[in-house]
């Protein structure tokens, strides 16, 4: 297993960049996720680092190598395809052995390595079988074990799971997670699925745009986001942004909206909200964080339901406020109908503050 | 709401690479070239030179013997030959009567059999089989065949054609300059329209079904589904139908040559048997040369939108 | 009646029509074949007749036994002319598919410079005469040394069905997955195994498509063979028969018999692979 470190990764085709100056660091035994929506340039990042495409600009080093130049079979990577590259032609062997054959390895050692990965996914009963003839998890598996049957130092997976159905997909998950953990291996791993990344990352890479947004733990990038757009990416339901305008008053800072209604911030809060470049604050909240209220509190502002959402144990609903939608929850039994007037209560200590004019997060 | 993207609207992006010179582009993707070479090598030698040759020969006056060192320049006196020749009218007109009407032909009968046989029922494919019989067997036997067919005495045509009362004696197909033209295009119609019958029998499988079944509960009629549905989806498929079909009939040559010659009287000689003529019987090489050079130019402006037709969307497959 | 198709085929009196319209098409397709083989069951008196003995009265293989006698002097030609036209479209084909492959693999996955141009050439390649390029490689098989012999017409054969199989097979590369090379590329394959080890197999049906083509090309081939070979026992098929009939002017049946001989190879290779065939042709033609 190794470190793998791209520097100043650049990917362009023509004028449209795919990767723009990726710099991120995968520490040995780490489990990256690179997460983003769709177009944002994560197939383009793991195909750079396999060597797949060739570099516009910068250098990717795994281990102690310098790889920039190198093919990829002289990389020491498995990769794992969305669409799972299964060779059609050959058995689930045949798939297994290819790894090993193109390095040439004695049959004798081939056939134990084979039989070793297929005994770990459990896939001995099919390796026989050609890749049509069995179902979408068990090409997930067999993709997964031409990775491991040949112990690389990096594993990278491109959205592995997301052609499987939900159930199989928590299942796969969890064995993904698993395996990771007893080979101590390196791992880059591209979804698009945030909660998937939180999930089973040490570490996840937020892309957007070809930029990197926010490279963090999981538990770091949930709790601070860097900037607008991270915020509303992690986290399900998404965190919610209203739009407000920043006042002082005497000592205090309110923010303040168009219809008139105030909030008064605490005192940390308040000079975050002035050290923006202007007076435009974006507040804001998660779920969890915002107390809802039927009737008015100090400092909870105004707003009107929109929806209802039970889903047993806690009932989500979206309210709006001044022209946003914010969600929230609150347990089964408080009654909440459409169109009802309610009163949001953001904690201080747990609210985000971000900059209206650049969307980055507010910070002390 | 946010797109993420602005946060960074400040930094510029990275100086574009410079884009790699020809040269370091040429080395870089110098092994590619190893693919393509075999194919290329074969080419230049059977194309390239070949064009060479016949542009050099239009403007010379080469002896019979296709001795080259005695050939004469004489400019353009053979393109002028050809285009005041009162033969040089007639051939071309034929040329158009025979590709026109034969392309159309073709493409309505291939047309009609892909929508007959666009739908399942046992032996379909046989069918489609046996209907493709006559693009696979040679020109040569398929002339020889009609010519038999069309023989003015013992010909089945002419005969059946008696028997169903149609006509009083045989007619005589090949020997008559009013029905020779036209019976040579019948042949060539049997030849080729199932080449269009599988083009397009490829071309209905991209119509979408559920557009179908839409129209079909929108109340429209099969000739409005044809229309509004069926047909624009093959405008494509067909286009590089037509035009294939254009340059293999202005291109066509064993047909006539075999069964006519090219006569009676030259009702039946189109550019390719001319220029034969001209060049291998008559061993006027310059003016035959200069008559292919013509044609060159007519094809390569029919190629242009045949390339075009079918490299539609080519580069947006990906490969870095 | 099916609802399922019926969307497709219209109504009742559409498909009426379809099917009335594919037995006259089948008619009109199968007539000339069905009088070539009648007309060769008979004796060249039978075949003289008017009105035509619509059915041999007294059927006749003799025209066949002559053609394939090689003690007679007919057979003798006869076969040695089939004979001649396998070893030409066989050598053809091996040559074409070996480097249309490698070729047609390029236009597909590569992008180097000059790539567009030389597409561009290949296709257009399609739109040329041969009686134009008759003079020209003529003189050019003089200077190589190559008239009269076999070496010529497949040197030629091959050039004009390179361009069609290169882009046969362009279309079949377009539709493997690119991931598969990737992979193979990380499981250690250089870009060429990752080709010849993983795609090129993957690529067997177009292989089988643009083989029968190019075979079914050089089989039929009557220009280039008429003009290049002189020597009789050099000719192939197609010439031979031309000049069989030049040299038997009335032995209509004999003649018969010849075409049907030399239609059955391509029309029985094609009915066999016939699914291969249609789907190489389309899958480069249709777009989707
Ligand atoms: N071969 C290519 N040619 C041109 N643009 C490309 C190519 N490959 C990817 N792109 C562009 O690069 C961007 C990032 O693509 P990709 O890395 O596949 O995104 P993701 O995997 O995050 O969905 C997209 O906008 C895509 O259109
Ligand atoms: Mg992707």
């Amino acid at each position: 297993m190794a470190q793998v470190v791209l520097k100043d990764v650049v990917k362009n085709y023509g004028p449209v960049y795919a990767v723009n100056r990726v710099s991120l660091t995968v520490e040995d035994g780490e489990f990256v996720a690179l997460v983003g929506p769709s177009g944002c340039g994560k197939t383009t990042t793991l195909n750079l680092v396999a060597g797949l495409i060739s570099m516009s600009g910068g250098a990717v080093t795994i281990g102690d190598r310098d790889v920039t130049n190198l093919d990829p079979k002289d990389r020491d990577i498995a990769m794992v395809f969305q669409n799972y590259a299964l060779y059609p032609q050959k058995s689930v062997y045949k798939n297994l052995a290819f790894p090993l054959q193109m390095r040439k390895l004695p049959k004798e050692e081939i056939d134990k390595k084979v039989r070793d990965a297929a005994k770990t996914l459990d896939i001995t009963h099919l390796l026989e079988r050609k890749p049509r003839e069995l179902s979408g998890g068990q090409q997930q598996r067999v993709a997964l074990g031409r990775a491991l049957v040949r112990e690389p130092r990096v594993f990278l997976m491109d959205e592995p799971l997301s052609n499987l159905d939900a159930k199989l997909r928590v299942q796969m998950r969890s064995e993904i997670k698993r395996f990771h953990q007893d080979l101590g291996a390196t791992i880059i791993y591209v979804t698009h699925d945030q909660l998937e990344a939180v999930t089973m990352s040490d570490k996840m890479a937020v892309m957007n745009g070809g930029f990197l947004q926010q490279y963090d733990s999981p538990a770091n990038v949930f709790a601070n986001p860097i900037n607008m757009f991270v915020a509303s990416f992690v986290g399900s339901p998404a965190m919610s942004l209203v739009p407000l305008t920043a006042v002082s008053k005497g000592t205090q800072v309110v923010l303040t909206s168009p219809e008139g209604w105030e909030m008064p911030l605490s005192d940390a809060n308040g000079r975050k909200a002035l050290s923006a470049t202007s007076n435009k604050v974006v507040l804001g909240g998660r779920h969890s964080t915002i107390k809802v209220h039927k009737v008015q509190v100090p400092g909870a502002v105004p707003g009107k339901v929109y929806t209802v959402e039970p889903t047993g144990d806690v009932t989500f609903a979206q309210v709006f406020v001044s022209g946003a939608t914010v969600n929230v929850s609150v347990p089964p039994g408080f009654a909440l109908r459409p169109d009802e007037p309610v009163f949001l209560e953001f904690d201080q200590d747990r609210m985000h503050l971000f900059d209206g004019e650049t969307e980055m997060a507010l910070r002390l | 709401m946010s797109t993420g993207q602005a946060i960074f609207r400040d930094v510029p992006d990275p100086p574009a690479p410079k884009r790699p010179s020809l040269g370091s582009r040429l080395v870089k993707s110098r092994t590619d070239y190893l693919y393509v070479a075999p194919a290329i090598l074969v080419m230049l030698v059977v194309i390239a030179y070949p064009i060479y040759y016949t542009i050099e020969l239009s403007f010379f006056n080469t002896p019979a013997s296709l001795a080259l060192s005695e050939k004469q320049f004489n400019g353009l006196d053979n393109y002028v030959t050809i285009l005041t020749s009162s033969i040089f009218w007639k051939v071309t007109w034929q040329t158009i009567i025979w590709t026109v009407v034969s392309t159309l032909f073709a493409f309505l009968l291939g047309l009609g059999a892909a929508l007959a046989l666009h739908r399942e029922f046992a032996g379909r494919a046989l069918l489609r089989g046996l209907l493709l019989i006559p693009w696979v067997v040679s020109a040569v036997a398929a002339s020889y065949v009609w010519k038999w067919l069309y023989h003015s005495d013992f010909g089945a045509i002419g005969a059946l054609m008696v028997q169903l009362g149609v006509t009083d004696q045989p007619i005589n197909f090949l020997d008559n300059t009013t029905t020779s033209l036209y019976s040579l295009i019948v042949v060539n119609v049997w030849k080729e329209f199932s080449f269009a019958m599988i083009m397009l029998m490829a071309g209905l499988q991209t119509v979408p079904d559920t557009l179908l079944r839409a129209a079909q509960v929108d109340g429209a009629s099969p000739w409005q589904r044809f229309w509004h549905v069926t047909w624009p989806h093959l405008s494509s498929v067909s286009t590089v139908t037509v035009l294939l079909l254009v340059v293999q009939n202005f291109n066509s040559f064993i047909i006539p040559f075999i069964m006519t010659g090219g006569g009676p009287v030259g009702s039946t000689q189109i550019w390719i048997t001319h220029i034969y003529e001209l060049a291998f019987l008559r061993q006027r090489w310059g003016v035959g040369a200069a008559y292919a050079v013509l044609l060159f130019i007519i094809m390569m402006t029919l190629g242009y939108f045949y390339v075009r037709a079918l490299t539609r969307g080519d580069d947006q497959r990906a490969g870095a | 009646m099916s609802s399922i198709t019926e969307y497709r085929s219209g109504g009742m009196g559409w498909r009426w029509a379809g099917r009335i319209f594919l037995v006259f098409l089948l008619g009109f397709t199968i007539m000339p074949m069905a009088w070539m083989l009648i007309t060769s069951l008979k004796t060249g008196f039978a075949a003289m007749q008017y009105p035509p003995q619509w059915w041999p009265t007294e059927p006749t293989l003799d025209n066949y036994w002559r053609l394939l006698d090689p003690s007679g002097s007919v057979g003798q030609d006869f076969l040695r002319y089939f004979w001649n036209s396998m070893w030409v479209s066989v050598v053809t084909t091996v040559l074409a598919v070996a480097v249309a492959v490698p070729a047609a693999y390029a236009f597909s996955r590569f992008r180097f410079p000059g790539r567009t141009f030389l597409f561009f050439a290949v296709l257009l390649r399609n739109m040329f005469p041969a009686v134009v390029f008759l003079v020209p490689l003529f003189i050019l098989m003089r200077v190589l040394g190559l008239v009269n012999t076999h070496g010529s017409l497949i040197l030629t054969y091959l050039t004009f069905g390179l361009p069609l199989a290169i882009w046969l097979l362009k279309g079949f590369y377009d539709n493997i997955p690119i991931q598969l090379e990737q992979a193979a590329r990380i499981d250690g394959a250089t870009r060429f195994q990752a080709f010849f080890l993983i795609v090129m197999p993957l690529s067997t049906p177009g292989i089988i498509a643009t083989s029968i083509y190019s075979f079914i090309g050089a089989w039929n081939e009557y220009i280039y063979a008429y003009t290049f070979l002189t020597r009789h026992d050099q000719m192939t098929l197609p010439v031979g028969i031309q000049r069989f009939f030049s040299e038997n002017a009335t032995d209509w049946p004999g003649l018969m018999a010849a075409t049907f001989l030399m239609s059955i190879p391509v029309v029985v290779l094609f009915l066999v692979l016939q699914r291969y065939f249609v789907r190489a042709l389309t899958e480069g033609a249709v777009k989707h």
